[in-house]
């Protein structure tokens, strides 16, 4: 099938595109003089979050889209970038605590930090949009109930961020965007940018995927309606 | 008008049941009560930890009880079958959630009449008007987006399941202001000597705005089956 036949090459795409990001990590990027060999966890950590808020958006997108024009092509948008999006926000999360671990001397008493607390806020709601999905009675309502949920949880999580941060906060502060232009030596910006870009191109490739698998689950619904009326059909003929 | 007369018909039809049928507020204000006899024995309160913990074990009672409250709200119109009929009268879906809305804010508000007294007696809290006024000034977006959310969770199975599980994490916003600000007022610190952006209840006045509008906006899409 040359759909699927296209999936693949994308995914062989993704997959020499994170080789690629693998070699700007270990081998082209410098040695962090004060953290040593465990910043290189910050180019993958900033990469899947970019990653993550990125399904988000795209969730956001697709209830707007169902909700507005009716798209049922939307609400199989935000279902798969859903899905991937939390698979994203995880990684951070992990990668995140084996960072901390070290440099923080990781406790997380000590660390409810603005961005820890909303990303997990995110999280957690974002897992929320799938049991909706999953607890709605299936069709129409569950596609409405889960697209309100994306849009008010995509509202929520900078303010979130923003109550936490004027309360404390310990997370470094933006180097990539700053008033005074980017604070990384320049082959640490190629580096970021390099993965960025490939954990991107990886997650985009899983929502692809996952928009097929719900493509052709939808597909099989269909059928399943249509071969009940079937019968009834021939019969009256 | 049209919107405010329904939304008033509305809230008042919800106090008026609960008045009759007094169901829900007993047994919130027995929940409140108990909640605060275990935070006693959890905490080990004593004189000088009493009103030290007292914001936190306010919020956590808070929260607890709006999650029944508005949990309740919607579930008893669903398990009647009386919020299709609602809905299938000429008045709008957005006016009927803000009435459904304004009488579960009133319901916790009355929730709110038994908890600061009663923390005051247990507890030792300092409750001053300002303490008041904070908690007051949060239930309205608590409120606002409880409401939306077990609007949608009492279309779904497992609504008792699910209204927690996406209302707490929305909350937070109100949780970490709210709680700052009462810390604040417990403390006894008047909040005009502090930068804007740490003035609490100018963001909780915010807040209130912004999850209002979103939640009538969102109200609409929940509502209409």
């Amino acid at each position: 099938m040359t759909e699927n036949r296209s999936l693949y090459a994308l995914t062989a795409g993704a997959t020499a595109a994170m080789l690629v990001a693998a070699w700007s990590i270990f081998v082209y990027a410098p040695q962090d003089a004060l953290e040593g060999p465990v910043q290189r966890i910050f180019y993958l950590h900033v990469g899947s979050a970019l990653a993550a808020f990125g399904c988000f958006a795209l969730v956001l997108a697709g209830g707007i889209a169902y909700l507005w024009r009716d798209s049922l092509r939307g609400d199989r948008l935000a279902r798969a970038s859903a899905l991937v999006g939390l698979v994203f926000t995880t990684n951070t999360f992990v990668m995140g605590m084996i960072w901390a671990k070290p440099i923080w001397n990781w406790d997380p008493s000590q660390t409810w930090d603005a961005r820890l607390t909303s990303t997990a806020a995110l999280w957690v709601i974002y897992a929320g949009y799938l049991l909706v999905r999953r607890f709605a009675t299936p069709g129409r309502a569950a596609m409405r109930l889960a697209a309100v949920v994306g849009i008010v949880g995509f509202v929520d999580v900078p303010i979130v961020y923003f109550s936490v941060e004027w309360w404390r906060t310990l997370h470094p502060g933006p180097v990539l965007v700053t008033a005074g232009g980017p604070q990384l030596p320049p082959e640490m910006l190629l580096a970021v940018m390099v993965t960025t870009l490939a954990v991107g191109f990886l997650a985009a490739v899983m929502v692809a995927i996952r928009y097929r698998i719900e493509a052709r689950r939808d597909e099989l619904e269909e059928r399943a309606v249509a071969a009940q009326l079937e019968p009834s059909r021939t019969s009256a003929s | 008008m049209r919107f405010l007369s329904i939304a008033l018909a509305v809230a008042r039809k919800d106090v008026r049941c609960e008045l009759r049928g007094r169901e829900l507020l007993p047994a919130l204000a027995q929940f409140i009560v108990l909640a605060l006899v275990i935070a006693n024995f959890a905490f080990d309160v004593d004189l000088v930890q009493g009103p030290r913990l007292s914001p936190g074990i306010l919020w956590l009672v808070l929260v607890f009880a709006g999650l029944v409250a508005f949990g309740r709200a919607f579930a008893a119109e669903k398990d009647s079958g009386s919020l299709e009929a609602m809905l299938l009268t000429p008045a709008g879906a957005t006016a009927v959630f803000a009435g459904k809305a304004a009488a579960a804010a009133a319901m916790l508000v009355a929730c709110e009449a038994v908890l600061l007294p009663a923390m005051a007696i247990f507890l030792g809290s300092p409750i001053s008007p300002l303490v008041v006024g904070t908690v007051l000034l949060a239930t309205i977006g608590m409120a606002a987006l409880g409401s939306l959310f077990a609007a949608l969770a009492a279309q779904t199975r497992a609504r008792e399941l699910l209204l927690p599980v996406l209302a707490l994490p929305i909350w937070v916003p109100f949780v970490v202001v709210g709680g700052r600000a009462v810390q604040l007022a417990m403390a006894g610190q008047s909040p005009s000597t502090l930068p804007l952006a740490g003035q609490p209840l100018l963001v909780l006045a915010d807040f209130d705005i912004l999850f209002l509008v979103v939640a009538c906006l969102a109200a609409r899409f929940v509502l209409d089956d």
